[in-house]
């Protein structure tokens, strides 16, 4: 019978699953399931992961110290993934990294499977947080708060808040993941910091500042005439700009 | 009557002008340089660059890319600002291009500013303009955001120097390959006048990294280089010419990028510059040429191995670096688990992300082809190029006329809705349709 350990997919869940299956099966074999996206398999055994800050932070200690910050950061992206076999990924890749000399070169070694899927999962992560850099519109809404909502597949918002955050110090500005029902939260000159278990008000998110139509319909105007009308190429625009980021674009609205 | 127009003028109409006439500049790029915010105002760099939209052509939108002013004092044949033409003229205020580009950047619209300008009245006095718009924007605004600036041909070198302490890229344009295709079409320009801005900044960016290097709150001086671009097809040089012009140019002045703009006639009626109505852009040609620019940038390929005055022209069906490798058969197959870095390199199908995880995996044991795979290589054009651990993936022969014929199979993935069929394109590179068809009935 394999252990498989059910937790919920956040961080803390999943490193709780981890510290869990470590403690008990370092050397052996033992599954992470997410809960509410998993098939269930036979001959396992099922159990449900306690979840604490304390075990988060003792695994997050542990693949920093033994794995070096490169590899905690592909690892931290991989567990931010939509793909439901993340947990095992990652808890094999620390499996096989204590079997190196160097465990902190773990992420070079490609060719185990565990370690090219942490890789695979890393990069789309990655990929598509920095397509949120890039693409995300902020509007201002009549109280001055800069507003965006975002529909990622993966739980991107820790990936890009300290970008947003250095970028705009002074502004009060809110992300909300409608994927996940998460907001990103940042008060000018502070720290920013998620939110759980909100929901934006419909009012308050439509209703925009005087200044805001304008700065939209003169942004529509530049993004229009900026194309050369002799090179036009919707194929090539669509490989850089997938339709599923458009939906909240103002460039791409009436 | 400049000061009437701009009165009567709505910055919404300002800006659909002056940014339709700047749309012709190739460059958007917001690479080069990074930068934190300094929690006091707004803004940030990111060194790979962030494009932020991409418009109906393809291309990326990453900074506001605007003239200051669409008046010019001079008649260049290809550009729709020549003061012969009849086209309405404003100007911006420095105070209009400061909020545009505040009010964009905190939107996320924007990654910074492009500014380039017609020359009004002189070029001194257009810098002075540029310099006071730049000058607002980062001490009165506070913005630590992305400008990238054009040098305006003939303007004092003092004036360049302090907008080079204000902006995070220069450039001017070469406008065209050489100096005999400046003459003929840029009258009021000439080579000397371009290459002396170039050769300045490159000599102060130098002393100021010294510099910073010595006293480090030293203030950087175009922190992300230089940048130039040419009109590719106005004029008849060939890829040769113009892919040793670039090469010089990043060897003598160090510039970050060379950019290369296919020629697309806005001023139809005159009689010096080919007619392509019907043909559009030379856009494969463009392509051919960045791709060859990149050879020369990151995998360490030369001018003279990639062209020569026999073969002037880059192949129209395959890769610039696939052609490379064709005529240089006798280093093929490479053995992964052994090459250098540079052949990996070398090798079509192989990049320099893959090439640096390919030497570093291998040291955990042999890699085979379905790890090569999941590490970015695209095997179906670096199979035949390829063995791992003395194998290649399937029995092919290493030869010219084999391989040339199933890469071209493969179809090369192209930036645009371009194909293999729009022959009249390569027109302009010397080939004409039939010689086309000659080439594909050979292989």
């Amino acid at each position: 019978m394999t252990d498989v350990y059910l937790c919920c997919d956040t961080i803390t869940g999943l490193y709780s699953a981890i510290y869990d299956a470590w403690r008990e099966h370092r050397e052996g074999e033992a599954k992470i399931a997410v809960q509410g996206n998993m098939e269930p398999e036979l001959f396992c055994e099922y159990q449900e992961v306690k979840e604490s800050q304390k075990k988060a932070r003792a695994v997050e200690q542990l693949i920093r110290v033994n794995l070096g910050e490169e590899a905690y950061k592909e690892l931290y992206y991989a567990l931010l993934s939509k793909d439901a076999g993340k947990g095992n990924a990652v808890f094999w890749t620390m499996q096989e990294a204590r079997k190196l000399k160097d465990s902190r070169k773990i992420m070079e070694h490609l060719d185990h499977p565990a370690v090219a899927k942490v890789f695979e999962l890393s990069r789309n992560v990655a990929n598509e947080a920095h397509c949120f850099i890039e693409f995300i519109r902020f509007r201002e809404l009549k109280n001055g708060i800069l507003f965006s909502e975002i529909a990622p597949k993966n739980q991107i918002l820790t990936c890009i808040g300290e970008h947003f955050a250095d970028r705009f110090p002074l502004e009060n500005f809110m992300i909300f993941d409608k994927t996940h029902q998460v907001f990103l939260v940042h008060k000018e000159k502070s720290p920013w910091y998620l939110l759980w278990g909100e929901v934006p008000s419909e009012e308050a998110i439509h209703c925009v500042s005087d200044k805001e139509l304008e700065y939209e319909k003169l942004w529509k105007n530049f993004f229009h005439t900026i194309a050369i009308e002799e090179r036009k190429n919707p194929a090539c625009q669509r490989n850089h700009l997938p339709i599923r980021y458009r939906a909240d674009m103002p460039e791409f609205g009436e | 009557m400049y000061d009437k127009i701009q009165e009567k003028m709505s910055i919404y109409d300002k800006l659909h002008i002056l940014s339709d006439a700047a749309k012709y500049d190739v460059a958007c790029t917001s690479s080069g340089v990074d930068r934190k915010g300094d929690g006091r105002g707004m803004g940030n760099c990111s060194s790979a660059g962030i494009c932020h939209s991409f418009s109906a052509d393809g291309r990326c939108v990453s900074l506001l890319k605007i003239l200051f002013t669409n008046e010019c004092i001079y008649d260049c044949k290809y550009c729709i600002n020549r003061s012969s033409n009849d086209v309405l003229r404003t100007s911006f205020t420095p105070e209009e291009v400061c909020t545009l580009t505040m009010e964009f950047y905190r939107r996320n619209y924007i990654e910074g500013l492009f500014l380039s300008s017609g020359v009004l009245k002189s070029p001194d006095y257009t810098m002075e303009l540029i310099y006071a718009t730049l000058y607002q924007l980062r001490h009165v605004y506070h913005f630590q955001g992305y400008i990238h600036v054009k040098t305006i041909p003939g303007a004092d070198a003092e004036i360049i120097k302090r907008v080079g302490f204000l902006a995070d890229r220069m450039s001017v344009n070469l406008e065209l390959p050489t100096a005999e295709g400046l003459k003929l079409l840029a009258p009021h320009k000439n080579r000397r006048n371009i290459l002396a801005p170039m050769r300045l900044v490159q000599n102060k960016a130098n002393e100021n990294k010294q510099e910073i290097a010595l006293y480090k709150n030293t203030p950087q001086f175009v922190p992300a280089g230089q940048s130039t671009q040419m009109i590719i097809g106005a004029t008849p040089e060939t890829d040769f010419q113009i892919l040793n012009v670039a090469e010089s140019l990043y060897k003598k002045f160090e510039l970050k990028r060379v950019f290369y703009s296919a020629f697309v006639p806005v001023n139809k009626e005159c009689s010096l510059l080919p007619k392509r109505t019907e043909e559009g852009p030379p856009l494969l040609r463009e392509h051919r040429l960045y791709q060859a620019d990149w050879l020369l940038r990151f995998y360490h390929f030369e001018a003279q191995e990639l062209l020569d005055e026999k073969n002037p022209n880059f192949n129209i069906f395959l890769d610039p670096k696939c052609n490379w490798a064709l005529k240089h058969l006798e280093y093929f197959p490479v053995e992964v688990n052994r090459a250098d870095y540079r052949m990996l390199l070398r090798v079509p199908g192989i990049g320099c992300k893959s090439a640096s995880r390919i030497v570093k995996a291998r040291r955990f044991g042999n890699l085979r082809f379905e790890d090569l795979k999941k590490m970015g290589v695209v095997l179906k054009r670096a199979l035949y190029f390829l063995t791992c651990s003395g194998k290649m993936l399937y029995p092919v022969k290493v030869e010219e006329d084999y391989i040339t014929r199933n890469l071209l199979r493969t179809k090369e993935k192209l930036p645009d809705s371009m194909t293999y069929q729009q022959l009249s394109l390569f027109d302009d590179m010397g080939f004409g349709e039939k010689q086309a068809r000659q080439i594909v009935s050979q292989s």
